[in-house]
């Protein structure tokens, strides 16, 4: 019962984004010059930006945006940390004690400054879609090595389990035992760290659009939709210009239970 | 969870930020004035000012032998009773006012005039407005009697006058950083990061009309904030007495809230515009670089792009659409029957074709066959800069050009300007300081390196660059108004017809002003609303 009603909720604002994007008269870049910063009315239900654009379509496709993105880049994080946990866990001890090692530096780096760096080396004519790739992927990139602690710790737990070094026994190879024993059993590890890189990627994306670093416009994103929380001008003109940052919690609670029901399970 | 959360109050911080606690203002201290410069000065030495901050402080302590009144643009006679220019232009004789002391009482000769005019010229000050005498080196001062001071220029300046606008006078062989002036104010405190303070002279040789000696304030306080939302509340509770440069969403919430505070003055001096980067160095592809050379491609460019809506969204209707470098409030250099590219997207779109582009659905290729695709750099920071470039991003789509905005902090940005050429097309701005073409001399020779769309030159690239070069030539050496003028209405044509720069607004000049204070007579040129800060003051209790 608790993990369908946050799962419903998810699916219901995916699915509004995705029909809204779909049945909208406007496309998410379009500038309606005559209706800037405009009120809920019937043309543009939550109004407009302060470029005329309709905030609906737009909220709708920064949602659709930030998840796909964020759940993409968590997808690869997860990949990387399992392969490098794993490396981790079953290689010789001094091969263990570099590969921590490269992950604790890993840690330790300026993520933001790095962030920054991809972002600016980027081709200037990269389109908004290339932008957005770029954004979750260095992202991506970077997020993996606390999840690869996490792992690593579960694999050497498991590694030395009695039916590990029954398997041994048995005559099954290491790739066998982890592919067939193994992974199965880290699984409930696996997926909280997942849930937990979501939403911990949403709110990076943000962040980094909230300092212009992130996805190009016109293509929408929280980020971008969020810098205009900071002119208080735009805030005394329209109240639904907090509509992005209250959907963002929204989805970021959402997706907190997914994580914190994982984690409990695990 | 708690990470998240933490996270969540990040985010809501930054949501909330416009409703954060407001810092505190330094204490007011009876009779002060108050406002804000963005950030600290580089130097109190008057000499050495090459930034607003410290121009501000300057021209609130530094004497003067000439003021350039800001609202007739003329020079005034200040510490100097009059002055005298030679019918050949290269002998100005100052005649100074009886009885002139410096705020420590010490008597101020022509022997501290002519220090101080010749530590301005010497190289080893480096003081920028040096370059402005074109041979400082040879530039002579002699001091007939203790009231008498005579500058031999080698060859004329233009417009000389305003240029002692810039030279303060300081006690001869004691400079003290602003602490001893002969202007209205003095340096009293500077605490960095926080504020300046300045207290009034009380040896200060001006007195108003009942014989009441000036200023009238008793002090200045310069807070150092660069926060426009703090410096509005601040302003709005009656903590500062002025903002000068308000940006247009800030102008409209303030008028809302105070309305009886702002007033648009109009359009500035100074303009927004769009380039491409024309330079042979730039690393750029052949082809792209074929476009931005072709007048054609540039024309289309400025023919769709809506410069009234730039105007209407990006400044809440408080900028003016431009299209040449001499805005209208410039009255006297404006030209007036300036013909431009006119507003037509369809007609961009045929002269597109004319010149061998072809459209295939939404995408417009040139002649040998590459999308015309290409990104426009700017500020980050500047929320109309960016409204602009996205605008400009549609407009252009309408002739099937694909455009990607990219905003990049400052430096960065000036890096691929200035160092590397690696940009394509910039949206940026001109502040002019004055009205007067020959401070735009550095912009618009090919062999200047701030000449942006192809700097440093060693020969101009092309005729029209030559005829500019010419033109800004004649007008900076001829005596004469009218051949000025008509040389400068040259300059402004061609760069209506090549559009090396395509211009899009004149921003207006917009101000705020405690309705408590008294005397303030706005101006364009800067320090715009405080220019004649000897006769403002502030009526307490009558808010």
């Amino acid at each position: 019962m608790t993990k369908r009603m946050p799962a419903a909720a998810l699916l219901l604002l995916i699915a509004s984004a995705a029909l809204t994007l779909m049945f909208s008269r406007y496309d998410y870049a379009h500038q309606d010059r005559d209706a800037i910063m405009a009120s809920s009315s019937e043309e543009h239900s939550t109004g407009t930006d302060e470029l005329g654009r309709d905030r609906t379509v737009r909220v709708a496709a920064a949602l659709l945006v930030g998840l796909t993105g964020a759940t993409a880049a968590a997808a690869i994080t997860t990949l990387i940390a399992a392969c490098f946990g794993l490396l981790a866990a079953f290689s010789p001890r001094s091969i263990a004690i570099v590969l921590l090692f490269v992950s604790d530096l890993f840690l330790s780096l300026p993520w933001l400054f790095l962030l920054m760096m991809a972002r600016s080396l980027l081709p200037l004519t990269a389109s908004p879609v290339e932008t957005a790739v770029t954004t979750f992927l260095v992202l991506a990139a970077l997020g993996w090595p606390a999840c690869a602690r996490a792992i690593y710790r579960g694999a050497v737990q498991l590694r030395y389990t009695e039916w590990m070094i029954y398997g041994h026994a048995c005559g099954l190879r290491t790739q066998q035992l982890i592919r067939l024993h193994l992974l199965p059993h880290l699984r409930s590890l696996f997926l909280p760290q997942f849930l937990i890189c979501v939403p911990a990627f949403i709110v990076a994306e943000a962040n980094l659009g909230a300092l212009g670093l992130g996805v190009g416009e016109p293509l929408p994103s929280w980020g971008a939709m969020l810098l205009e929380l900071d002119n208080s001008a735009l805030l005394a003109r329209s109240h639904w210009v907090y509509l992005p940052i209250v959907l963002l919690v929204v989805v970021l609670l959402i997706l907190e239970s997914f994580s914190s029901e994982g984690g409990t399970n695990a | 969870m708690r990470n998240l959360y933490g996270r969540f109050l990040l985010l809501a911080g930054l949501a909330l930020g416009a409703h954060a606690a407001l810092s505190q203002a330094a204490p007011r201290l009876p009779g002060e004035l108050a406002w804000v410069i963005r950030y600290d000065p580089k130097t109190f030495d008057p000499a050495k000012v090459d930034e607003q901050a410290s121009e501000m402080v300057r021209y609130m302590t530094g004497g003067v032998l000439l003021r350039l009144n800001r609202q007739t643009q003329e020079p005034e006679p200040q510490l100097a009773e009059s002055y005298n220019v030679s019918p050949q232009g290269t002998l100005i004789v100052f005649k100074l006012r009886q009885g002139l002391r410096f705020s420590d009482g010490a008597a101020l000769t022509s022997a501290d005039v002519a220090w101080s005019i010749r530590r301005v010229l010497a190289p080893a000050t480096q003081a920028p407005v040096a370059e402005e005498f074109l041979s400082p080196a040879e530039v002579t001062v002699d001091t007939p009697d203790k009231l008498t001071i005579r500058v031999h220029l080698p060859k004329r300046v233009i417009g000389v006058g305003k240029l002692f606008d810039w030279i303060a006078i300081e006690p001869a062989d004691r400079p003290s950083e602003g602490r001893v002036t002969s202007g209205p104010f003095t340096v009293a405190e500077y605490k960095r990061g926080q504020y300046v303070r300045l207290k009034r002279n009380p040896n200060y040789w001006r007195r108003d009309g009942a014989g009441v000696q000036l200023p009238y304030a008793t002090g200045v306080r310069m807070d150092i904030l660069n926060n426009r939302e703090q410096e509005i509340a601040l302003f709005l509770r009656g903590e500062y007495d002025l903002i000068d440069g308000l940006p247009a969403d800030y102008f409209n919430l303030l008028t809302q809230k105070a309305p009886k505070s702002t007033r648009d003055l109009g359009a500035s001096l100074n303009s927004e515009q769009l380039w491409f980067n024309q330079s042979s160095v730039a690393a750029l592809p052949d082809f792209e670089k074929a476009w931005f050379l072709n007048r054609s491609f540039r024309v289309s460019v400025s023919q769709a792009i809506h410069r009234a809506d730039l105007a209407r969204i990006a400044y809440d209707g408080h900028a003016t659409p431009a299209f040449g470098f001499i805005s209208p409030a410039n009255t006297i250099w404006h030209n007036n029957n300036l013909k431009y590219p006119h507003e037509s997207t369809a007609d961009a779109a045929r002269m597109l074709e004319a010149a061998g582009f072809h459209r295939s659905g939404n995408q417009l290729y040139d002649g040998t066959g590459h999308p015309v695709k290409f990104s426009i750099l700017t500020n980050a920071g500047n929320a109309a800069r960016q409204k602009m470039a996205a605008m400009i991003q549609q407009d252009l789509a309408a002739l099937g050009m694909q455009v990607t905005v990219v905003t990049l902090d400052f430096p960065a940005l000036i890096e691929r300007l200035m160092h590397k050429q690696d940009y394509e097309a910039c949206l940026l701005g001109v502040s002019n300081a004055e009205p007067d073409p020959s401070s735009m001399m550095n912009m618009w020779l090919s062999s200047s390196p701030n000449h942006q769309w192809n700097p440093s030159e060693k020969t101009p690239a092309t005729e029209w660059e030559a005829e500019i070069d010419k033109q800004m030539q004649l007008q900076a050496s001829n005596p004469a108004q009218s051949t000025r003028k008509a040389a400068v209405d040259r300059v402004q044509q061609i760069v209506a017809d090549q559009q090396p720069f395509i211009y899009l607004v004149y921003p207006n000049v917009l101000q705020a002003v405690s309705p408590q204070l008294r005397g303030v007579q706005p101006a364009i040129l800067s320090p715009g609303l405080v220019w004649n800060i000897e006769s403002i003051r502030r009526q307490e209790g009558s808010r």
